[in-house]
C-alpha cells in the first residue's frame, strides 16, 4: 500500500512538472517578430459574461489593426489570460505576462484585480492599462498603472448634478451595493447632490449577495424622495427596480454606466421606462458604433454585454499600436519604461469607437458623460455632460 | 524568473494551508471549513501592524500568526464544549461575520481591499529569497503536522476522532486536545496569510470567502485526507494545473470554461474513481498494528 502510494505521488508530481516545463519551453520558443501586449480579463467565474465579450472586442480591434498593415509592417500580438476577476489569479497572470511573455504593457480590468497587480507592475516597470475599472483609487496606484476609462467620480458627478439642477429634484434617496464600487460612488453622489442644493433623505446599503431588498426599499419609501439613485450591479439593479415598483415606489430612478445595458430593458420590460443611466462612450448615434453593434448582431447573434466597456476594449489595442509605432519609429528599445514615457508623450489618442482620449499625467482621463434614458423600450440619449 | 517564483510562493503557501487544514479536518476530525478566515486574520493582522504601526515585517508576521491562534482558541472553546457539529456552524458564522466586518470598517480598507502593505524586504533583495523562505516554511509545516499526527499525540488524536467517549473514559482531556490541534492548524494558516500579505501587498476580503474554503478542501481531499503528502500533492496540482493550461495557447472562449471546469471536474473524477485521494491514508487497522508493535518493543 505504501509503495503504491509513493509511486503514484511521484508520477503525479512528474506529470505536473513536465506539463509546466513543456509550456514554458513552448512560450520561450516564440520569436520576437511581433509587437506583443497582454490582456488579463475574467474568462471564467461570475464575471466571465462581461470578460468574454470584452476579450472578443479586443480581438476584433487587434484583427482590424493587423488587417490594415499592423504596426510598421509588423503584426500586433495579444496574449490573453484569465483573472477570474480574482486578485490572486490576476497577480499570477500579470507575472506570467511580464516574465514569460515579456510584454512591456498589458491591459486589465476589475478594480480589485487592477489594485492587486499594481505593485507587480511598479516593481517590474511594466505598464498596466486599466480599461473598465472605475474605482477612484486607481489614479493613486503608482507610476505604472494608468487608466483609459474615466473613473467613478466623473459619471456619478454628472448624474447627481443633472438630477439636482436640470431635473430640479430636491430630495434624493441613494441605494447602493455594499462593495467598493458602490460605497465610493454613493459617497460621491451624496456629496455632489448636497452641494448642488439637494438633500439626501435616505442612504441605504445592501449586501452584494442579497436577493431581497424589501427592508432597504421600505426605508426609502418612508423617506419619500423625489428621485432614487441606485448604485448596483447590472445583475441586481433590474431586480431592485422590479421590487421597488412592486412596493409602490413610482419615483424616477437614476443609475450609472453598468446599468446602461440591453439586459435591463429585457428583464424589466415596461418597468424600465424612464430609468436614467450613464454611458462613458458614444452611443448608436455614432456611425462606427452602430456598425460595431451590427457586427455583434450578425456574428454573435446578440448585442454585447456592457456595450460601452466593449467599445473601450476594442479601442485599447489602438493605444498599444500607437505607442509601439512611435517607439519603433524612434528605434527605441521596447521596454515598459520607454512605453510609459512614450504613452505620456503622445498623450492624446484618436480612437475608433470611443473618440478622443487624453491620458493625464495624474493617471486620470477626460471624457464627456452621455446620459441615457429608457424611452419606448429603447435606450435614448438624454444629454451630454462635458 | 519572477513568474516561477510567484508560482513557487503560491504553491508553498497553499501547501501550508492544505497541510494545516489536513491537521484540523483530517487528523483531528474537527469539521470546520473556516480555514481561510484564519489565513485572513494572519494576513490582515500582519499587514496592519506593519503598515499603520510601523512594526518590522518579521515581527508583524509572527504577531499575525499569533492573532490567528488566539482567534481560533476563542472560536473553538465555546463551540467545542458542546459538540462537533457546532464547530462547523460556528466556524462558518465566524468566517462570514468577520469578513463582513472587514468589508464594513474603514481601517481594513473595506470592501475595496487593503493597499500599500509594506514589502517584507527592500526592493533590492533578489526575488528568489522570498521563494526560498516560503518553501522552507512549507517544508517545516508539513514536517510539524507529520510530527504531531504520527507521534503519541497523533495516536491520541485518532483515538479522540474515532471514539470520543472511549477517549474521555481513558482520562484524557478531549477539549484541550481539540483546541490544541485546532489552534496549531489555524496558526499555521495565519502565518501563511502573513507571508502572502507582505509579498503581494494587496488584500481583498473576497479572497477569503467560502470559495477559498472549497479550494483548500479540494486540495486536501484530492490529494488524500489524513496523509502527510496528500495535501502537498493536492496543493501543487491544483495550483500548477491552471497555470499549465494557459500555456496550451487555447482561444479565450475555450480557456475560460476549461479553467472553470478544472476544480469541479477533478472533484467529480476523484469522487468516482479515487475517493481516497491520490495518496490513500493507511487504514485504521495498520495504525492499530503499528501502535501494537510499538507497545511490544
Amino acid at each position: 500500500m505504501k509503495l503504491m502510494s509513493r509511486s503514484i505521488h511521484r508520477r503525479a508530481a512528474l506529470a505536473g512538472f513536465s506539463l509546466l516545463a513543456l509550456g514554458l519551453a513552448a512560450g520561450a520558443a516564440q520569436a520576437q517578430e511581433t509587437f506583443k501586449f497582454g490582456l488579463a480579463m475574467p474568462l471564467s467565474g461570475g464575471q466571465a459574461l462581461y470578460g468574454q465579450d470584452q476579450v472578443k472586442a479586443a480581438e476584433w480591434g487587434v484583427a482590424a489593426i493587423n488587417a490594415a498593415g499592423g504596426v510598421n509592417g509588423k503584426k500586433l500580438e495579444m496574449v490573453v489570460l484569465d483573472t477570474r476577476a480574482d486578485p490572486q489569479v490576476g497577480i499570477q497572470s500579470a507575472n506570467r505576462l511580464i516574465s514569460v511573455d515579456k510584454t512591456p504593457a498589458f491591459i486589465s480590468a476589475w478594480s480589485a484585480v487592477v489594485k492587486a497587480i499594481a505593485p507587480v507592475a511598479n516593481d517590474n516597470k511594466v505598464v498596466q492599462l486599466s480599461v473598465g475599472a472605475n474605482s477612484a483609487e486607481i489614479a493613486k496606484l503608482g507610476d505604472y498603472t494608468y487608466t483609459t476609462f474615466p473613473l467613478a467620480d466623473i459619471d456619478i458627478t454628472a448624474v447627481a448634478n443633472y438630477s439636482a439642477t436640470t431635473l430640479g429634484k430636491k430630495k434624493a434617496a441613494v441605494l447602493y451595493i455594499n462593495n467598493e464600487t458602490g460605497v465610493v460612488a454613493a459617497q460621491i453622489y451624496r456629496d455632489v447632490f448636497t452641494k448642488a442644493g439637494g438633500q439626501v433623505v435616505a442612504y441605504e446599503a445592501y449586501d452584494p449577495k442579497a436577493s431581497d431588498w424589501t427592508g432597504s426599499l421600505l426605508k426609502v419609501r418612508a423617506a419619500n424622495p423625489d428621485i432614487i439613485h441606485i448604485q448596483g450591479l447590472v445583475s441586481d439593479t433590474p431586480q431592485v427596480i422590479a421590487q421597488m415598483r412592486q412596493l409602490g415606489l413610482q419615483q424616477p430612478v437614476s443609475s450609472y454606466s453598468a446599468v446602461y445595458n440591453p439586459k435591463l430593458i429585457e428583464q424589466l420590460g415596461k418597468a424600465a421606462e424612464g430609468v436614467i443611466a450613464t454611458s462613458l462612450a458614444p452611443g448608436l448615434e455614432s456611425k462606427p458604433v452602430a456598425d460595431y453593434v451590427e457586427r455583434w448582431r450578425k456574428e454573435v447573434g446578440r448585442e454585447p454585454n456592457g456595450l460601452p466597456y466593449t467599445q473601450y476594449l476594442y479601442d485599447a489595442p489602438y493605444i498599444m499600436a500607437a505607442v509601439f509605432k512611435s517607439l519603433d519609429d524612434k528605434k527605441l528599445p521596447i521596454t515598459g519604461e520607454n512605453f510609459r514615457k512614450e504613452m505620456l508623450a503622445i498623450k492624446s489618442f484618436d480612437l475608433p469607437l470611443t473618440g478622443k482620449l487624453v491620458i493625464n499625467e495624474n493617471h486620470t482621463v477626460n471624457k464627456p458623460v452621455y446620459l441615457m434614458q429608457v424611452k419606448d423600450g429603447k435606450w435614448t440619449q438624454l444629454a451630454v455632460v462635458n | 524568473m519572477e513568474y516561477l517564483y510567484t508560482i513557487i510562493i503560491l504553491v508553498g503557501l497553499y501547501v501550508v494551508l492544505a497541510s494545516s487544514f489536513n491537521l484540523v479536518i483530517g487528523y483531528a476530525g474537527l469539521i470546520s471549513i473556516a480555514h481561510p478566515v484564519f489565513y485572513a486574520i494572519g494576513a490582515y493582522g500582519s499587514a496592519l501592524l506593519a503598515r499603520d504601526f510601523g512594526w518590522p515585517a518579521p515581527l508583524a508576521m509572527l504577531a499575525g500568526a499569533l492573532l490567528a491562534v488566539a482567534a481560533s482558541i476563542l472560536l473553538a472553546l465555546p463551540s467545542l464544549r458542546v459538540s462537533g457539529d457546532y464547530l462547523l456552524i460556528a466556524s462558518i458564522g465566524f468566517q462570514l461575520g468577520l469578513l463582513e466586518i472587514i468589508k464594513n470598517v474603514s481601517w481594513t480598507g473595506g470592501a475595496g481591499g487593503l493597499t500599500n502593505i509594506p514589502a517584507a524586504f527592500a526592493p533590492s533583495t533578489p526575488h528568489w529569497v522570498y521563494a526560498v523562505i516560503v518553501v522552507v516554511v512549507a517544508a517545516l509545516s508539513v514536517l510539524a503536522v507529520r510530527a504531531v499526527a504520527h507521534g503519541a499525540y497523533g495516536r491520541a488524536m485518532s483515538a479522540l476522532r474515532d471514539d470520543e467517549l472511549a477517549f474521555s473514559m481513558l482520562g484524557r482531556n478531549a477539549v484541550a486536545m481539540k483546541v490544541g490541534s485546532f489552534a496549531l492548524g489555524c496558526g499555521l494558516a495565519g502565518f501563511a496569510g502573513a507571508l502572502y500579505a507582505h509579498q503581494f501587498r494587496y488584500l481583498a476580503p473576497d479572497q477569503f470567502e467560502i470559495l477559498q474554503s472549497s479550494a483548500i478542501l479540494t486540495m486536501v481531499v484530492v490529494g488524500g485526507l489524513r496523509t502527510t503528502w496528500g495535501p502537498v500533492v493536492g496543493a501543487v496540482m491544483l495550483q500548477a494545473l491552471p497555470q499549465a493550461i494557459t500555456f496550451m495557447n487555447l482561444p479565450p472562449s475555450l480557456l475560460g470554461p476549461l479553467q472553470g471546469l478544472l476544480f469541479t471536474g477533478l472533484v467529480l473524477v476523484f469522487m468516482f474513481i479515487r475517493p481516497q485521494g491520490l495518496i490513500p491514508a493507511a487504514d485504521v487497522w495498520t495504525g492499530a498494528k503499528e501502535a501494537h508493535d510499538v507497545g511490544r518493543r
